[in-house]
């Protein structure tokens, strides 16, 4: 026997567990004409959980009502305490007091920041529905941290409390806000808190991972002097385990504002008060990009500014800071003055308590018309574009190229000859493969070869959940396998069997593209400090702002449709990737380059050879976030005509149907979770 | 979704129901110590309609609170009168809270605002060279070609409500055997945006969509003519051009309703009759509509000109209420 013959039988019983699997797959295929139940999994086998939760939840809420209503009953009396102060007082002492409160914490270039960003919003007119998102914001806050701080630090002293936390903690984070909008409304009752519990349930997990890992941290030493010293326990708490856990928690902190903040757009959904969210959503509806942006960019800039002085003070409590600031007492004293002063002078002239309309500058027209313009002039360039992609990439991954490959398409018939032809070379190159003893690659060019030719939507639903327990398992083994066998089985029984594959379709070539292009991206900015300038506030922007105003110009560049969803997820979900891959390559050590260039290595042996390898675990990083961010941007994304998930989850919304929007968000955090989970395994095999 | 029938049949049980307090009797002030509460939803017409109505009872001696609520989300507030009342609810799109609060008597009509309402495949003008023969509806089977699209090969596109709002264009292409498929737009803005792009760029498009709205003040716009609705058409397959589906017709026109807390009328008596008397002309409202969102006016000096200027109107509700 030749040594590809024997390796060729070596890697055949290797992937024989593939090879089953794959097999049946064709045998499926083969008798989907007269089963159609093998692609559609048969509606009689579901079962009605949807309505058992809504059972439940009219339960719940008819018991538990008299306690949440009282509870919002406090919440309310709290964010309109705050909102009065905020959106009453004279505007000069709002900006004198936030001026104030960024140099105690970070000095005067931060103060100067702080006042320039606040004309801002003054200028743009919208100061009264800044003022009652931050209200809404600075209530959110302290609720958060302090139950994460609860529930971290209870993580931290029980093991068996942190095995039930830490997946409570993903769920939060991955089920979408949309999905228990209603639960909360039923429960809290209509108005501003309905907002107020979304954001905290949102921003809680954050600190509770930081607070978890902080106290985690703290190096045995400083406990055991704290021991030998005769500390109580809660003198050790106080005196020695508070404080060396501060520095993560302050990090939990900063991470728990800006996720409070990006939630109370959605709870703009609800209404009740006039927000900064119920501006963009406004102008979205009436698809008016100009006043949605510039209602978009104020809350950009609430972001930078709740950022920046969170960060500010977060820094200065590390050892070394260079910025202290006053002393509690004598901070409290120059506020008081400056305060005072400023009321003194909002009284004299009108003109610095309330902002005079004269003095707005709102130019959303002047954007509309620019943007009318541009489709004027680029409307067939764009259109052919949005044409190719969806012939070349989106329908193949979609339909299959037996679906797809059509005359209004691609031009061509496909013919029997050319499918026969394709698995011929499909057969070849994997045949050669396991020949060569790259039993993986054989098995993975058969598994997308079968995808490219069926289309997620054609594929069989058993294959599906074989196939992917079958990953799980070998990149996670028993436990991993578990969770995507489950995973599937939930969304099999739940009825959620084809949404959940054309969200999978989406999500899967925005990924994809986002790898593609934010990598490039990435590279790109690793080697140019320029260029790194130029991307990094763009990336904030697309971070922060909410991801409704993009939709307008998208929608009329490109129309409602998949093409459109691609792009609103892309525009979100790039941004991880450039960034770590950007970070990935610069921290890159110089003397691992330095050997390299002693060795005679041109700058593209460089390139492959050193530095993409080193900063591999970096970009799987960036490639784990941007999957969890595109699966998040599915809600946003059926805004614009998607039918997947998202979809599902509006259609709940809209009956009120608490039980449906649960599940399907659950469907959705499970999703994440499994290609979350899988990847982390895959990274972990490669460090 | 709930149906139109259905919809209309609790409509008229409402009516029913409430038409004992609508007879026009003097009737106290109530509680005018404490602020009504009137919701303000996320387009325009329903701001001016609901900035008419405050400014009415205000002249009364009320004290009256905007409070911005979402479309299905307000039927919450209502029921637990956290709200006391909607002005314009488009009983084509009130999610399934509505309905319940309703059936649970948490929340009550008080008569349609009087709005008249179209809805249906709606095209922008240039269309009509596009596709000859339009706004007949048999032109849309001769100019399928031109509405083809990559995401509908071979069917024409139309496109149709987010699917929350349920299923209309794909039902009325089902029964009237047409060649086309309906996809859903996602969000109002999405559906708007469309249009505006079909109109400058003067691309095919023809959508499911609604008047009044403010839009038609900014694009002019055409109507395809489906048989007119009639109630023997969702019974009888005979009925209309296919003989095999019932359903081959148009959408029945929306009723626009007023709707309010159930506890309202005990609390503010007067003010109930006035809401409940309370009519609007739509050609009015498009004029206001257009004022504020085309001519960028304050919508509080927009109606305060029409409350002034139309005292005939309103001022007979608000004296039978109080006298």
């Amino acid at each position: 026997m030749t040594a590809f013959g024997r390796s060729f039988v070596v890697s055949c019983v290797r992937a024989w567990p593939w090879l089953v699997v794959l097999a049946l797959t064709a045998l499926l295929l083969m008798q989907r004409a007269a089963y159609p139940h093998i692609i559609a999994y048969p509606d009689a086998w579901t079962l009605p959980i949807a309505e058992a939760v809504n059972v439940v939840m009219d339960g719940i809420v008819a018991g538990a009502q008299g306690v949440t209503r009282a509870i919002s009953g406090g919440l309310n009396v709290v964010f309109s305490g705050v909102q009065f102060f905020l959106t009453g007082a004279p505007w000069v002492v709002s900006v004198c007091l936030f001026a104030l409160i960024a140099w105690q914490g970070g000095g005067w270039r931060l103060a100067a920041l702080t006042v320039a960003l606040l004309f801002y919003v003054l200028i743009s007119g919208y100061w009264i529905p800044a003022m009652n998102t931050l209200s809404l914001v600075l209530v959110a806050l302290p609720l958060s941290v302090l139950i994460g701080f609860g529930i971290g630090y209870l993580g931290y002293r029980s093991e068996r409390a942190r095995r039930i936390i830490m997946p409570m903690l993903d769920l939060m984070q991955t089920i979408p806000a949309f999905a228990y909008l209603i639960p909360i409304l039923l429960l809290f009752g209509f108005g501003p808190v309905v907002g107020l519990i979304a954001s905290v349930v949102f921003a809680v997990p954050p600190m509770v991972r930081n607070t978890i890992l902080g106290f985690q941290r703290i190096p045995p030493a400083v406990l055991e002097s704290a021991r030998m010293s005769g500390c109580s326990r809660p003198q050790q708490f106080v005196w020695a385990e508070f404080p060396s856990a501060m520095p993560q928690m302050l990090i939990g902190v900063n991470q728990t504002t800006m996720a409070a903040l990006s939630m109370v757009i959605i709870a703009a959904i609800i209404g009740g008060f006039e927000d900064i969210g119920w501006e963009v959503l406004s102008a979205m509806r009436k698809a008016q990009f100009g006043h949605s942006l510039l209602a978009g960019i104020v809350i950009v800039i609430l972001a930078i500014l709740l950022d920046r002085v969170s960060s500010a003070y977060a820094a200065r409590q590390l050892p070394g800071a260079s910025h202290v600031g006053l002393s509690l007492r004598r901070f409290a004293l120059v506020l008081g003055a400056a305060l005072g002063v400023a009321a003194v002078a909002a009284l004299l002239l009108p003109a610095l308590w309330v902002w005079p309309e004269t003095r707005v500058f709102f130019p959303a027209q002047v954007i509309n018309q620019a943007t009318t313009d541009f489709l004027l002039a680029y409307g067939d360039v764009m259109a052919a574009l949005k044409n190719s992609v969806q012939f070349y990439v989106l329908l193949p991954v979609k339909l299959g190229f037996e679906r797809a490959i059509v005359p209004f398409t691609w031009g061509i018939t496909f013919t029997p000859g050319m499918k026969t032809t394709y698995w011929i070379v499909t057969l070849i190159c994997a045949a050669a493969a396991f020949g060569l003893n790259r039993w993986k690659t054989g098995v993975a060019i058969l598994v997308m070869a079968g995808f490219f030719y069926f289309g997620a939507t054609g594929l069989p639903w058993a294959s599906v959940f074989l196939l992917i327990t079958l990953v799980a398992f070998q990149v996670g083994g028993r436990r991993l396998a578990l969770l995507a066998a489950g995973t599937v089985i939930y969304l099999l029984i739940n009825g959620l069997w084809p949404q959940a594959m054309l969200s999978v379709y989406l999500c899967f070539v925005a990924v994809l593209m986002c790898i593609f292009f934010g990598g490039l991206i990435g590279i790109w900015a690793a080697s140019s400090d320029t260029v790194s300038g130029i991307i990094r506030p763009i990336n904030d922007m697309l971070q922060t702002l909410p991801q409704f105003v993009l939709l307008i110009p998208a929608l009329m560049l490109f129309q409602v449709g998949d093409f459109t969803a691609l792009l609103a997820i892309i525009a979100y979900a790039i941004v991880p990737m450039i960034r770590y891959t950007e970070h990935g390559l610069r921290s890159v050590p110089g003397t691992l380059i330095d050997a390299g260039l002693s060795c005679g290595c041109s700058s593209w042996q460089l390139f492959w050879q050193v530095r993409l390898p080193q900063s591999l675990p970096q970009i799987l990083i960036g490639i784990n976030q941007t999957v969890l961010y595109g699966l998040g941007m599915l809600v946003i994304a059926a805004l614009v005509g998607t039918t997947g998930l998202g979809q599902a989850i509006y259609v709940a919304l809209g009956e009120a149907n608490a039980g449906a929007g649960l599940v399907a968000g659950l469907g959705m955090a499970l999703i994440a979770m499994t290609a979350d989970r899988i990847l982390q395994a895959v990274i972990r095999k490669q460090n | 979704m709930f149906t139109n029938h259905k919809i209309r049949a609790a409509l008229i049980a409402g009516a029913v129901a409430v038409s004992p307090a609508g007879a026009a009797v003097a009737a106290d002030l109530g509680a005018t110590d404490e602020t009504i509460k009137l919701a303000i939803n996320e387009w325009t017409g329903q701001h001016i309609s609901t900035h008419i109505a405050g400014q009415m009872l205000q002249s009364m001696g009320y004290d009256v609170e905007y409070v911005t609520a979402g479309n299905y989300p307000q039927h919450t507030a209502l029921a637990d009168g956290d709200l006391h009342a909607t002005l314009e609810v488009w009983t084509n799109n009130v999610g399934e809270i509505y309905p319940k609060m309703k059936e649970a008597g948490k929340i009550v009509d008080i008569g349609p605002l009087g709005l008249t309402t179209r809805e249906g495949w709606m095209y922008p003008k240039h269309m009509e060279e596009v596709c000859p023969g339009l706004p007949d509806w048999e032109a849309l089977v001769a100019c399928k070609d031109a509405l083809v699209t990559a995401e509908t090969f071979p069917q024409g596109r139309i496109l149709a409500y987010p699917a929350d709002w349920g299923t209309r264009s794909a039902d009325i292409i089902k029964s009237m055997a047409l060649d086309y498929k309906a996809v859903p737009a996602g969000s109002e803005g999405a559906l708007v945006a469309e249009l505006k792009a079909a109109d400058a760029r003067k691309t095919p498009l023809v959508m499911m969509f609604w008047a009044p709205h403010w839009v038609f003040s900014e694009v002019d716009a055409g109507w395809v003519e489906l048989p007119a609705y009639e109630p023997a058409c969702a019974t009888d397959p005979a009925w209309g051009p296919n003989p095999n589906a019932t359903g081959d017709c148009g959408v029945e026109a929306p009723v626009t309703m007023k709707v309010a807390w159930s506890g309202f009328a005990e609390k503010w008596p007067a003010a109930f009759e006035v809401l409940q008397a309370y009519t609007l002309d739509t050609g009015e409202q498009e004029a206001m509509m257009k004022a504020i969102d085309q001519d960028g006016q304050a919508i509080e000096e927009v109606v305060a000109a029409w409350v002034e200027a139309n005292g005939s109107v309103w001022k007979p509700w608000v004296e039978a209420a109080t006298q």
